[in-house]
C-alpha cells in the first residue's frame, strides 16, 4: 500500500513537473519560423522517467502531459502531432534503453528526439494530406539533434544525481 | 554496449545529411512559382505569381480559423492569423518551393510549384 501511494505521489509530481516545463516553453518565443520546431524542455522528465521509473510509469506520465499539455495551451490540433511524435519517441527511447548504459543517456535522448520529429512529419503529412511537408524533415531533425543533446544532458545530469539521493 | 563514440559518429553523420538536404532544397528555386492553397487537404486556390502585376491580400476561412494571404510578384506570405502560434505568419514571405507554408492549427499549407514542368511534360503537349 504504502509503495502505491509512493509511486502514485512520484508520478503526479512528475507529470506536474513536465507540465510546467510544457506550459512555460510555450511561451517562449522560438527565432526559427518553422512549424513543429521548439526546445521540447519537457522531454527530460520523460527520459529521467525512461531511466529511474519504469516503461508503464513513463508512458502515463507522457501521455498525462501531452493531454493536460494540449488543454492548457488551448490547441487542440497541436495534440495530434504531439501524440504522434510523443509516442514515437517513447517506443523508440524504450527499445533505446537496453542497448545504452549509464553515460549515454544523453544518446537516448537524441535519437528519441530525432523519433519525435518524424512522429510529427508523420501525423502531418496524414492530416493535411500533403506529402510536401516531408522536406521539413532535416530541418526539424537538425533542430531535434540539437535540442535533444541539450535535454539529454540535463536529463543524464538529474538521473546521476538522483540515483546518488536514492541510494 | 555500444562505445559513446559510434553513438557520436551516428549521429554526427544524421546531423550532416539534414544539413546537406536542407542546402540541396535551397538551390533549386525556379523564378516562376504557382501557389497552391490548400486548406484541409483541398486545394481552394492556386495563383500564377509570375502574373500577380498589383500586390493584394485576400482571407482564407476554413472552419479552424481564419489566414490573410498576401501576394506580390512572385512571393507570397501569410500576413496574418488567429491560430494560436502564428508560426505561418512568422515564416514570412516565401518566393521558392523549397518549403511549403504550413499552419497546422488551421490545416492550412500553401505550395509553391515551378511554373514550367520538366521536359518530359513538354513532349505530351507537342503531340497533342
Amino acid at each position: 500500500m504504502k509503495d502505491k501511494t509512493k509511486r502514485l505521489t512520484r508520478n503526479a509530481l512528475l507529470t506536474a513537473a513536465a507540465l510546467i516545463i510544457f506550459v512555460v516553453e510555450a511561451q517562449i518565443p522560438i527565432p526559427v519560423p518553422i512549424p513543429g520546431v521548439k526546445l521540447g524542455l519537457a522531454n527530460v522528465i520523460t527520459v529521467y522517467a525512461m531511466f529511474l521509473c519504469g516503461p508503464l510509469d513513463t508512458f502515463a506520465i507522457l501521455l498525462c502531459r501531452i493531454i493536460l499539455g494540449s488543454i492548457f495551451c488551448g490547441q487542440m490540433m497541436s495534440f495530434l502531432y504531439s501524440l504522434c511524435g510523443g509516442v514515437l519517441c517513447y517506443v523508440v527511447m524504450l527499445a533505446m534503453r537496453r542497448i545504452v548504459n549509464e553515460n549515454q543517456i544523453w544518446v537516448c535522448s537524441v535519437i528519441g528526439a530525432a523519433a519525435h520529429n518524424i512522429g510529427q512529419i508523420s501525423a502531418a503529412m496524414a492530416v493535411l494530406k500533403t506529402p510536401a511537408i516531408l522536406s521539413y524533415l532535416p530541418v526539424l531533425l537538425i533542430s531535434g539533434i540539437i535540442t535533444g543533446a541539450f535535454t539529454g544532458f540535463c536529463a543524464q545530469f538529474v538521473v546521476h544525481r538522483m540515483k546518488k539521493i536514492n541510494r | 554496449m555500444i562505445k559513446t563514440r559510434y553513438w557520436v559518429i551516428g549521429i554526427a553523420a544524421v546531423l550532416v545529411i539534414s544539413v546537406i538536404a536542407v542546402l540541396l532544397m535551397q538551390r533549386d528555386g525556379s523564378a516562376d512559382m504557382t501557389a497552391e492553397i490548400y486548406l484541409d487537404s483541398e486545394c481552394i486556390k492556386t495563383i500564377d505569381l509570375s502574373e500577380v502585376y498589383e500586390p493584394y491580400s485576400f482571407t482564407v476561412e476554413g472552419q479552424y480559423g481564419k489566414n490573410v494571404i498576401s501576394v506580390e510578384r512572385g512571393k507570397i506570405r501569410v500576413s496574418d492569423a488567429d491560430c494560436p502560434d502564428r508560426v505561418c505568419v512568422n515564416q514570412g514571405w516565401q518566393s521558392t518551393g523549397e518549403l511549403p507554408i504550413v499552419c497546422l492549427p488551421h490545416r492550412m499549407v500553401i505550395k509553391l510549384v515551378p511554373n514550367n514542368p520538366d521536359d518530359a511534360d513538354d513532349v505530351d503537349g507537342v503531340i497533342q
